[in-house]
């Protein structure tokens, strides 16, 4: 098991991460897409160039899995985490394209102490995905759940 | 693929719901493993000592396995030419292996666009179901597609 390294006590509004990605490739875009959202300009290059976009782009699914799974490897992992209730505001402003090298930039508004469960607290981050050229591709606002320190052996 | 939907068929009310996709470990796992590493989506035994008491997919998974039932049943077929979003996201329940899944389309807003006479956009509700029909994540988005006639 993982040592549980962050508790709610460690998230204060105002804490700004900024966690660098991968770079997106070709190959990884049209095999996601392929299985979870097969629309043309995601997985067809030659209808992609058709498209509006001009040319092929991730899955909105897919820039977001991956940084979830930056979130995993950053602190997730070691966080006393019951999971998250939901999204809100979760916007795809501009295209990824392959060649992308993304960054998530997570931002905590809000921390508040559970009234119906003392031992746990709820924390909203903005998450901002920014490519290479620093273009603010992808944004949102997601709950966590999280122990409160003295209380992180049960979660 | 030919294009048979368009812009002016989403009237709010429209409603599609797709056939049933059986959830199991094994795509569970693999998709876990590669985005959502937390412990009761990606290892079955640790995930019974967990607040969940077993494995659970992730709710990204259930996302994307809600937007491929969509495309296989009805967007390929339409003039879609994206989404810019969602308003809100909601996981009610756990997605567990064996669930058999299926996608309720509902559409609640249909707004032609300001500036482009060939485009509107469609606020829908997407809402993932399980066998026992309760609603476990819930979409409330929007999509933007061409027009079958330009505005006038």
């Amino acid at each position: 098991m993982t040592k549980r390294k962050y508790c709610f006590e460690d998230f204060a509004p105002g804490d700004v991460w900024d966690i660098p990605g991968p770079v997106l490739t070709q190959q990884e875009i049209v095999e996601f897409a392929s299985q979870f959202d097969p629309q043309s300009f995601h997985v067809d290059e030659e209808a992609a160039l058709r498209s509006p976009y001009g040319g092929l782009i991730a899955s909105g699914w897919h820039t977001v899995s991956i940084c979830m799974r930056l979130v995993c490897d950053r602190y997730l992992l070691k966080t006393a985490s019951f999971g998250s209730p939901g999204v809100e505001h979760l916007r795809w402003l501009a295209p990824v394209r392959p060649g992308d090298r993304l960054l998530l930039r997570l931002t905590v508004i809000e921390a508040k102490i559970s009234r119906s469960k003392p031992d746990r607290g709820s924390v909203l981050h903005r998450w901002e995905v920014f490519n290479q050229k620093d273009e603010l591709v992808m944004t949102m606002e997601g709950w966590g759940i999280f122990a409160r320190r003295q209380h992180a052996a049960g979660a | 693929m030919e294009i048979k939907y368009y812009w002016e068929d989403f009237v709010p009310g429209w409603q599609y719901v797709s056939p049933a996709h059986v959830m199991t470990e094994r795509e569970m796992l693999g998709f876990a493993r590669e985005y959502d590493t937390q412990v009761y989506h990606t290892d079955p035994e640790g995930a019974k000592a967990t607040a969940f008491g077993g494995l659970i997919a992730s709710g990204w998974q259930t996302c994307s396995i809600g937007m491929r039932l969509m495309c296989d049943g009805y967007l390929l077929e339409t003039s879609c030419m994206g989404s810019p979003g969602l308003d809100e996201l909601r996981w009610f329940k756990p997605v567990r292996p064996g669930d058999a899944l299926r996608l309720r389309s509902t559409v609640v807003e249909q707004t032609p666009s300001a500036k482009n006479p060939t485009r509107g956009t469609v606020k829908f509700t997407w809402e993932v179901l399980n066998q026992a029909n309760d609603v476990v994540c819930l979409m409330v988005g929007r999509q933007h597609y061409r027009r079958r006639a330009p505005a006038q």
